[in-house]
């Protein structure tokens, strides 16, 4: 059965081993975003030995490019939300096994590599309704800091303060199980079944 | 004889964008909100509810649906009786960079090998559009289309033989089942499906992209041999299991559109293209009389 859980950062593997497949998330704390380009760099300066704008030990990380407004000295979230994880996918052990990250949220779910660094590391994969910016941005009670932000405005990492963010959806736990490997069994068994009716009504 | 100026196509232009990126379109919203009174599962209603909410939210306060704003691709229905005086091209473009500094839309449009992002949604090409002239129209019709790119990234684009096509289109049928199953969650299900099958491969990818970019997902086809593959692969589509965003449930597609060309007889070109549920979508009919109607506020769902 699937539950409904409440978490704050930053996450301990306790919080993050109980989770299974199907349960229902909602966050307290921080939060990071990070897409393509801010993994490339992630990648570059840990192999130069530079050092991280930002310390991702429990951390929770955003597949996202948000759209925001300077407003005086501080920074406004217009929208914000889940981009396509699956682009991310060469990076999970980085994050997972040298950062320390725990819970990777995103959308459209990730990989192999990703399903062995959450179990190895004890991670979590959670699914962000996808296209809601809005009601993702009501979430965001204050944009704490940006870092590289000449890498652009979808591409920078925001640090942002959500408060009952949610719902995110486990997609991937760290036993192994895996919604979306579940849900394409399903619909593969089940494409089989439509291909032979339309074979036998010829 | 109207002649439209560039100031007012400007205007309208303009409209278009920000109607596009504030709302989806109202053919979408209804079946969202009939696919949620259908849904059995707990994560496959709580993901609806939200997309319902968030659509919900961006139409009262004016913000973006999605923080992504997609692809732009403006498709004009052109009447003989009224004309054009204005690059179209070129007024959409500075619609879209206004709407941009207006904070409607993201800065996303990027150079393809460099990456530059001009930051202002500028850039060669952008927007798409595509012109066909209607000469039995008294009104000439601009729709705007803003399809997401994580769709995008799901999209089939294949040149069949004879041999594959099969009976009654079988091969066809389970390529689009297949493609279905490989996007998984990526299209950011229900999706709508557009099918572009015939011509060349660059004509197939058009028509997939004008069938689910420019009609309405409630609509039904004119052509009854396509209405009937619409329906068969929307309801074989939809017993896959997918589910709203790839979580499992009973929706997985809005909509199945389908357009076709004459092929040449040795080849079957078909681009399958993915529309995330976010049907931005924004036309206005402009007659020849001078008025002009926004085509979403004249919507009527489905009887």
């Amino acid at each position: 059965m699937s539950r409904e859980v409440i978490l704050t950062t930053p996450l301990k593997s306790e919080d993050v081993v109980s989770l299974r497949v199907r349960d229902v998330v909602y966050i307290n704390g921080v939060v990071y975003t990070a897409r393509d380009l801010a993994h490339i760099r992630i990648a570059e300066y840990l192999k130069e030995g530079k050092p991280l704008p930002v310390d991702l030990r429990g951390a929770v990380i955003y597949h996202a490019g948000p759209a925001t407004r300077r407003r005086n000295d501080e920074w406004e979230m217009i929208v914000i939300g889940p981009t396509t994880s699956m682009r991310m996918e060469p990076f999970s052990e980085l994050l997972l096994g040298r950062l320390g990250v725990k819970a990777i949220v995103g959308k459209g779910g990730m990989g192999e590599g990703t399903q062995e660094a959450l179990k190895k590391y004890v991670g979590v994969y959670l699914l962000a309704p996808p296209g809601c910016g809005v009601l993702q941005a009501k979430f965001v009670k204050r944009i704490l800091a940006v870092h590289w932000l000449d890498l652009g405005m979808p591409e920078a990492i925001w640090v942002l303060e959500v408060s009952n963010w949610g719902p995110l959806v486990v997609a991937m736990d760290s036993h192994g199980g895996n919604l979306f490997k579940d849900v394409k069994e399903g619909a593969v068994r089940k494409m089989h079944e439509i291909l032979k009716s339309w074979v036998v009504l010829q | 004889m109207r002649v439209i100026d560039e100031k007012s196509l400007y205007e309208i232009a303009l409209e278009l964008v920000k109607r596009s990126s504030t709302r989806i379109a109202p053919d979408a919203m209804f079946l969202l909100r009939q696919a949620y009174q259908r849904e059995k599962s707990l994560a496959a209603k709580r993901m609806l509810e939200a997309m319902i909410r968030n659509a919900e939210l961006a139409a009262e306060t004016g913000k973006p649906v999605c923080q992504s704003p997609g692809y732009p691709v403006v498709y004009v229905k052109m009447s003989p009786a009224i004309i054009v005086n204005a690059n179209i091209q070129k007024v959409f473009q500075k619609a879209i960079v206004d709407a941009t500094k207006m904070g409607y839309l993201r800065p996303s449009m990027v150079h393809p090998i460099t990456r530059r992002n001009p930051g202002d949604n500028s850039g060669v090409g952008v927007p798409d559009v595509e012109i066909e002239i209607s000469p039995e129209q008294d009104y000439t019709e601009l729709t705007i289309s803003f399809k997401g790119c994580g769709a995008e990234l799901a999209n089939v684009v294949k040149v069949l033989t004879p041999a594959q096509v099969g009976k009654d289109g079988i091969g066809i049928k389970r390529l689009v089942l297949e493609s279905v199953i490989a996007a998984g969650g990526v299209p950011c299900p229900p999706v709508g499906i557009g099918i572009g099958i015939g011509g060349q491969i660059h004509q197939a990818t058009k028509l997939s992209r004008k069938a689910i970019g420019a009609r309405e997902w409630t609509d039904t086809n004119p052509d009854p041999e396509l209405a009937k593959l619409e329906n068969e692969l929307l309801s074989a589509v939809n017993s896959l299991g997918i589910g709203p965003a790839g979580v499992g449930g009973n929706t997985t597609a809005l909509a199945v559109k389908i357009e076709m060309a004459y092929t040449h007889t040795a080849i079957c070109p078909i681009a399958i293209n993915f529309h995330c549920w976010v049907a931005r979508r924004s036309g206005v009919r402009i007659y020849s009389d001078g008025s002009a109607a926004f085509k979403e506020d004249m919507y009527r769902p489905p009887i």
